[in-house]
């Protein structure tokens, strides 16, 4: 039995990213490919589940102490891992990654983004009236709606779980107020090509524009929102300093890093029919590991909260907001600047893939 | 002999059945399976600029997964299709439209979609509007509308803001009986003028007579005759009496 648990947890990991790596690959791989992906996975994912438990102190493996928590631990490690490898690999083997290629595609993108934002604005502007059009409260609504949320969980956590934060309403509302804006917009990815049927299929365009349109919607919602966290800012007597003009390019940040993996989300959506339920799951686990309701940093135990703050995009946007709005800190300049990078880099490979895929999305939905 | 606009070369088209896949899938049956449809086989031609081609075949010889790789909706498997530079447009009615918006502004979405600039489109907007003859409607929400109001004013839109290829999936006539006539009078006015090139698809012997210069003959993905209008819908003609 410790034996089988041992070989499983070394096997079982790679296997399930062999799955999903199978998956994004439409079910294409051929028997060989497999054994070598498998081999690859099976490396990789070791390797870094070695690395974690060595930086949580376990130095060396004996199988004979071996906890059976431990183990268990280790296979979940594997797990993820084995979840969100197979995205950057597939991404990275696709035929696209060549120099002339990606200054091709640079330029075209940038050509594209041009001739069609116009017609992006256009329709987010469409979309926003046409949702407002016939209801009692119209636009009311954008307000009415995240500031019930905010009294919900000032609520729920102020006086139920005792959360302390200074100016909690504020905190909490900055973190609801962006996590909303990043998870819907990619959760709605997932359908986007899917759910305009009626235009991709008589005209071309480029389909990261319908994603874009609709962050432009998701991203008006979200400005409201930041006007009413003004208004409370002056309610609760908040100091306003110099450092709240980092707020601008904190938006920017998480602007692009959710374009980029909306776009990334929105190509396996065309081909995965129910990467819907996926993204749903995995949204709102990643909800409670961002913080919306409280501080990673400081919540979290050692040394995962700190890690978590600096390597989850959002988590690090949402405090870094708090700390420019609310107390009075300056954030971390760097990290600002490397997560801005690597959104780029993934607006890259995701718009890439979509321009080098996007004409096959016709046949399949 | 005029320059050449539209220029297909070797293309074939596959579509692959069944190929979208969901995690029970992947899971529980091993081989995805995926049947490859040969759609169009291994076509070329060529189109003059102001030439009018027509094509013909019965249901299902791909005449209009053709016309949609011209369009650049999806691109061919194989082979090339080269439109010189100029601007395409396939007749489809409605594109974009969004049901709890005006008419007024459906033009504007729909005329973007299509390629025209906001400006362009402003201009062209009254002449649309006019055409369509759907009076007051034109600033009530579309889901509104009747479904002739619907389609004359799609129809409309795509009528007035032209690109230089034309590609036309059956000659269209919408609404009642006098917008019929002048929808059709307004299309054949649209295909004959001389500065655009156009292609038509349709079942019709008379249109095709009627209209084109020349006509592709399609059977089961593949061309089985190109050429004079007359002579290719005799053999047409001949072998589908069979």
């Amino acid at each position: 039995m410790d034996i089988l648990m041992g070989i499983a947890m070394f096997c079982i990991p790679p296997l399930f990213a062999l799955v999903i790596h199978n998956y994004l690959r439409h079910g294409e791989m051929t028997g060989k490919r497999k054994v070598i992906f498998y081999a690859a996975y099976f490396v990789i994912i070791n390797l870094f589940s070695l690395g974690i438990s060595f930086l949580r102190g376990v130095r060396g493996i004996h199988f004979a102490d071996m906890t059976m928590t431990y183990k268990i631990k280790y296979i979940s490690v594997g797990a993820v891992s084995g979840f969100i490898f197979p995205f950057p690999v597939c991404l990275l083997t696709e035929d696209i990654i060549t120099f002339g290629g990606i200054r091709r595609y640079s330029v075209r993108f940038i050509n594209d983004v041009r001739k069609y934002f116009p017609y992006a604005v256009r329709s987010a502007r469409a979309d926003l009236r046409s949702e407002v059009s016939n209801s009692y409260l119209d636009w009311l609504w954008w307000l009415i709606e995240p500031f019930c949320m905010m009294l919900i969980y000032t609520m729920i956590f102020g006086v139920v779980f005792h959360a302390s934060e200074q100016y909690f309403p504020v905190f909490i509302f900055i973190g609801i107020t962006m996590w909303g804006f990043f998870s819907r917009s990619v959760s709605g990815s997932v359908n986007t090509v899917r759910a305009s049927k009626g235009i991709i299929t008589k005209i071309y365009m480029p389909k990261y524009i319908l994603l874009l349109s609709k962050m432009f919607v998701n991203g008006f919602k979200m400005m409201v929102s930041f006007g009413v966290v003004l208004v409370m800012m002056l309610f609760f007597r908040v100091p306003v300093t110099w450092r709240i003009l980092y707020a601008v390019p904190i938006i920017v940040v998480l602007f692009l890093f959710t374009f980029g993996v909306g776009t990334i989300m929105m190509h396996y959506g065309v081909y995965v029919s129910d990467l819907g339920y996926i993204t749903g799951i995995v949204l709102s686990m990643l909800m409670y590991f961002t913080g919306t309701f409280y501080d990673v940093a400081k919540r979290v135990p050692e040394p995962f909260g700190d890690l978590l703050a600096k390597l989850n995009p959002v988590a690090f946007l949402i405090s870094a907001m708090r700390e420019v709005l609310l107390y009075e800190t300056t954030p971390a300049a760097g990290m600002l600047m490397m997560w801005g990078g690597l959104s780029v880099i993934l607006i890259a490979l995701g718009a890439f893939t979509i321009y080098s895929n996007e004409n096959a999305y016709v046949k399949i939905i | 002999m005029a320059d050449i606009a539209i220029d297909v070369r070797d293309v074939s088209i596959h579509y692959r059945i069944l190929n979208s896949i969901s995690v029970q899938k992947s899971f529980f049956r091993r081989k995805a399976r995926s049947e490859i449809f040969e759609a169009v086989k291994h076509v070329t031609f060529s189109v003059e600029e102001g030439g009018i081609l027509g094509i013909i075949g019965k249901n299902g010889s791909g005449k209009s997964t053709l016309l949609r790789s011209i369009a650049g909706v999806f691109s061919p498997n194989t082979g090339t299709i080269d439109l010189k530079g100029h601007s395409v447009s396939l007749m489809a009615l409605g594109v974009g439209f969004k049901e709890n918006l005006t008419g007024r502004e459906n033009i504007v979405l729909s005329g973007m979609l299509l390629g025209f600039s906001e400006k362009e489109i402003e201009e062209r907007s009254q002449e649309i509007i006019d055409f369509a003859e759907i009076g007051d409607f034109i600033d009530r929400p579309v889901r509104t509308y009747s479904s002739g109001m619907h389609s004359k004013l799609a129809f409309s839109i795509t009528a007035m803001l032209e690109n230089d290829i034309m590609l036309v999936d059956e000659v269209l006539s919408v609404g009642d009986e006098k917008f019929r006539k002048k929808s059709l009078s307004k299309m054949k006015e649209l295909i004959s003028d001389d500065n655009r090139t156009v292609i038509i698809v349709s079942h019709s012997i008379e249109t095709l007579k009627e209209l084109c210069g020349s006509v592709m003959w399609l059977h089961d993905g593949e061309m089985k005759e190109i050429g004079d209008t007359d002579t290719v819908l005799e053999h047409y003609l001949k072998f589908m009496g069979n």
